[in-house]
C-alpha cells in the first residue's frame, strides 16, 4: 500500500510541474491564440541562467531564481515583439512553424554553450534528509518545488482575477474587437502574455532541474510533452491545466510503476500522455474545461 | 485567333480541355523534355562520388515526401507534424519483410517495384487512420495529433524485439536485368529509379489537382463548411488527403530502407518530421514545384553549414562541437525569415521570374 502512495505522490510532483509548465502555453494561446512549440527551449534556458548565476556568479540560489525569472520575461516578451508579431493574421501553420523556428534557434544558441551537451546538477541547499511520513517519503527539493509551483500558480490566478492589467488580458481573449474598443492595446496584452508564460517557464526549469538534474534533451522534451496536458485542460483554462497536470503526471507515474516489467513492457510512462491524447482527441477534443469554437462560415 | 504554339502572350483558350493541358506551349514541352534529358544524362558524363550520389539520392527521396506532406499541409491545409512517422512506416514494412523472410530473399531482392508500392499502401493505411481525428478536428488539435501519432510510433519501435528495438535493420541488395547492383553502382542505380518515381509522382499530383478529387483538397482548406454546402465531404476528403500523403511517404520510407540498405529508427523522428515540414513551407506551401524546391534548397544548406562548422572548428577551442549548434540555428533562422518575409516561398521566385521571361524584352 505505501507503493501506491508512493506513486501517488510522485505523480502529484510530476503533474504539479507539469502544470506550471502547461501554464505558459496556456497563457499564450489564451490571449494570442498561438501554440508555441518553443516552450522546453525557455524552460531550459531559465533553467540554466539559474544555473550560471548561482554556480559560475555564486548569486545566493534564491536571489538568481528571481533573476532568471526576470531574464525569461524579457527574453519571452522581446521573441513576441521581434518575431510573432509580425504574424499576427497569417495561417496557424506559419505561426506554428515560427515557434519551431524559433525553437531551432534557442537550440542552436544553447548547444554552443556547455550546456548543450553536459549535464550539471544544481548545488545542494536543501535538506538531503527526505520527509518521511507514515512509510511515504518526499525529498525536500520536491516539496519545495510542489510550494512553489502553486505559490505561482495560486500568484497567476490572482492577478488574472483582481488587477487591472489581468482583466484587460482576460478581455482581450475573450473579444479582441471589443476590448479595443474600451482602450486595452491588444499588442501590449500579447506581449505580456509571452513574458508570463516566460516567467513560469523559468520558474519550471528550475524546479525540474533541482529534482531531476540539468540536461538539455530532458528539459526541452517537456515542452513536447505539455501537449498533452494542455489538450486534456482545454487549451484555454488555467484551471484545466492544473488539473490535466496532475491527471497525466498521476498516469505516468502509476503506469511506470505497475506496467513496466510485466508483459515485458519499459518505458511506458513515456508514451501514456500521448496514448491518453489521442483518446481524449477522438472523445473529448475541447478537454475538461476547454470551450466549444462555434464556426460559421 | 490562332494562338502562336511556341510563346504565349496571353490565354487565348476557347475550350477547358486546352486549360487542362499539361504543357501549354510547346517552347513549355521542349524545355522540359531537354531538362529531363539533362536530369538523366548528367550523372552518365560526370562520374560523382559515392558520397555527394547519397546526398542526391537523399533529395530525391525528400522530395518524394515532401510531395505527399504539401499535398496533406499545402493543399488541404491540414498541419501533420507527424510525416517522418509516415516515411518510418514505409521504410518498416520493408524492414518487417526482411525480419520475417531474411533479408536477401528473392521477393526483396527481385521484386523491389511491388513492395515499394505495397509500402506505399501501408502508408496510406495508417494515414487515413491517423487522418480520422480529422473527421472533428482541426488546426492546432490536428497538429498535435499528428505529433502524438510520431511520438507513439517511435516508442513502438523502440519497444518491440521484432523491429530490432530501433536498431539498424539490414535490407539486401536488389537485382537489374543486369544481375546484382553492386556497390559501386548502387548510389548510381538508385538515383535513376527515384528519379522515375519522382516524375511519375509529380505527373500524378499535377493531373490530381485538374480533377475533383484533388480541387476537393483546395476546396476544403479554402473553406470546408462552403465545401459542405457545395456537396463534398469535407470528412472524407481530409481522411482521404491523409492517406494520399500517407502513400507518399510510404513510397519515400521504402526507397530509404532501400538505398541505405538499411532501416534504423533514427532517421524518422520528430525533428525529421519538422524537417520535413520546413522543406514544404521554404519551397512553397500549395505548389507543387515547391516540393523541389524546398528539399534541395535545405539539403543543401545543411551540407553548406556542414563544411562551414568543419572549417571554423578549426580554429575553435576543441571540444566544440560546432555542427551540432550551427546546424539547428541556421535551420531555425531559415524557417524564421521564410515565414517573416517570403512566406510563399522559393515557389513565389519562380513565378516571378516565369512571368518575368515570359514577356521578356518587352516589359511594362
Amino acid at each position: 500500500m505505501s507503493y501506491f502512495f508512493q506513486i501517488v505522490v510522485s505523480g502529484i510532483v510530476v503533474g504539479s510541474i507539469y502544470a506550471l509548465a502547461a501554464l505558459g502555453l496556456v497563457l499564450v494561446y489564451k490571449s494570442s491564440r498561438v501554440a508555441n512549440f518553443a516552450h522546453g527551449q525557455i524552460i531550459a534556458a531559465g533553467a540554466f541562467i539559474t544555473y550560471y548565476l548561482t554556480v559560475s556568479i555564486g548569486v545566493p540560489v534564491f536571489f538568481s531564481f528571481l533573476a532568471s525569472m526576470i531574464i525569461t520575461f524579457f527574453l519571452a516578451m522581446s521573441v513576441e515583439k521581434i518575431f510573432l508579431r509580425r504574424l499576427i493574421g497569417e495561417p496557424i501553420i506559419s505561426v506554428i512553424m515560427v515557434t519551431i523556428g524559433l525553437g531551432s534557434i534557442l537550440d542552436g544558441l544553447i548547444y554552443l554553450t556547455p550546456f548543450g551537451s553536459e549535464n550539471f546538477s544544481f548545488p545542494v541547499f536543501l535538506p538531503q534528509q527526505p520527509l518521511s511520513l507514515g512509510g511515504v517519503s518526499i525529498s525536500w527539493t520536491q516539496l519545495v518545488g510542489v510550494i512553489i509551483t502553486f505559490i505561482l500558480i495560486g500568484g497567476l490566478s490572482w492577478f488574472f482575477k483582481k488587477s487591472t492589467i489581468g482583466i484587460s488580458m482576460r478581455a482581450v481573449s475573450d473579444d479582441q474587437f471589443a476590448s479595443m474598443s474600451v482602450g486595452i492595446s491588444v499588442p501590449r496584452v500579447f506581449g505580456l502574455a509571452w513574458a508570463l508564460a516566460g516567467l513560469s517557464a523559468a520558474a519550471a526549469g528550475c524546479i525540474i532541474g533541482n529534482i531531476t538534474g540539468l540536461n538539455f534533451d530532458t528539459l526541452h522534451a517537456f515542452g513536447i510533452v505539455v501537449f498533452p496536458v494542455i489538450i486534456l485542460g482545454g487549451l484555454d483554462s488555467i484551471l484545466g491545466a492544473v488539473v490535466a497536470g496532475i491527471i497525466i503526471g498521476l498516469i505516468q507515474q502509476f503506469s511506470s510503476g505497475y506496467l513496466d516489467g510485466n508483459w515485458g513492457l519499459s518505458g511506458t510512462g513515456e508514451v501514456m500522455p500521448y496514448i491518453i491524447l489521442v483518446v481524449v482527441l477522438f472523445f473529448k477534443p475541447h478537454g475538461l474545461f476547454g470551450i466549444h469554437e462555434i464556426e460559421r462560415v | 485567333m490562332s494562338a502562336n504554339s511556341w510563346l504565349a502572350t496571353g490565354n487565348f483558350f476557347t475550350k477547358y480541355k486546352q486549360e487542362q493541358r499539361t504543357f501549354l506551349t510547346s517552347l513549355d514541352r521542349s524545355f522540359f523534355t531537354f531538362f529531363l534529358v539533362l536530369l538523366f544524362g548528367w550523372p552518365l558524363l560526370f562520374e560523382l562520388s559515392n558520397k555527394y550520389m547519397l546526398v542526391v539520392d537523399n533529395i530525391l527521396i525528400a522530395i518524394v515526401a515532401v510531395m505527399g506532406l504539401n499535398l496533406v499541409t499545402g493543399f488541404a491545409g491540414l498541419i501533420s507534424i507527424g510525416h517522418a512517422a509516415f516515411v518510418g512506416i514505409g521504410a518498416y514494412t520493408i524492414a518487417s519483410f526482411c525480419r520475417t523472410m531474411g533479408d536477401s530473399h528473392i521477393i526483396i531482392t527481385h521484386f523491389w517495384p511491388v513492395l515499394i508500392v505495397v509500402s506505399g499502401l501501408v502508408g496510406a493505411v495508417f494515414g487515413a487512420i491517423v487522418g480520422l481525428p480529422a473527421l472533428r478536428l482541426k488546426h492546432l488539435y490536428l497538429a498535435i495529433a499528428t505529433l502524438s501519432f510520431q511520438m507513439i510510433f517511435e516508442w513502438t519501435i523502440q519497444f518491440m524485439t521484432f523491429f530490432n528495438q530501433g536498431q539498424t535493420i539490414y535490407v539486401g541488395r536488389v537485382f537489374w536485368f543486369t544481375g546484382k547492383v553492386g556497390r559501386k553502382d548502387h548510389y548510381l542505380f538508385w538515383y535513376f529509379v527515384i528519379l522515375t518515381i519522382v516524375i511519375l509522382l509529380g505527373f500524378g499530383i499535377r493531373n490530381l489537382l485538374k480533377t475533383r478529387y484533388g480541387r476537393s483538397l483546395v476546396a476544403v482548406r479554402d473553406n470546408d463548411r462552403a465545401a459542405d454546402a457545395m456537396g463534398m465531404n469535407p470528412g472524407l476528403t481530409k481522411v482521404y488527403a491523409f492517406a494520399l500523403a500517407g502513400f507518399f511517404a510510404g513510397i519515400a520510407g521504402a526507397l530509404h530502407a532501400y538505398v541505405y540498405r538499411g532501416v534504423g529508427f533514427e532517421s524518422f523522428t520528430l525533428h525529421e518530421s519538422i524537417g520535413y515540414l520546413a522543406m514544404a513551407i521554404v519551397g512553397g506551401l500549395g505548389t507543387l514545384n515547391g516540393s523541389f524546391w524546398g528539399p534541395v534548397a535545405l539539403k543543401f544548406l545543411d551540407l553548406q553549414v556542414e563544411t562551414l562548422a568543419e572549417t571554423v572548428g578549426q580554429y575553435m577551442p576543441s571540444g566544440m562541437n560546432l555542427a551540432t549548434a550551427l546546424k539547428p540555428f541556421t535551420f531555425g533562422l531559415v524557417i524564421v525569415l521564410f515565414l517573416i518575409f517570403e512566406p510563399r516561398g522559393i515557389a513565389n521566385w519562380w513565378r516571378i521570374t516565369k512571368s518575368y521571361t515570359k514577356l521578356w524584352p518587352f516589359r511594362y
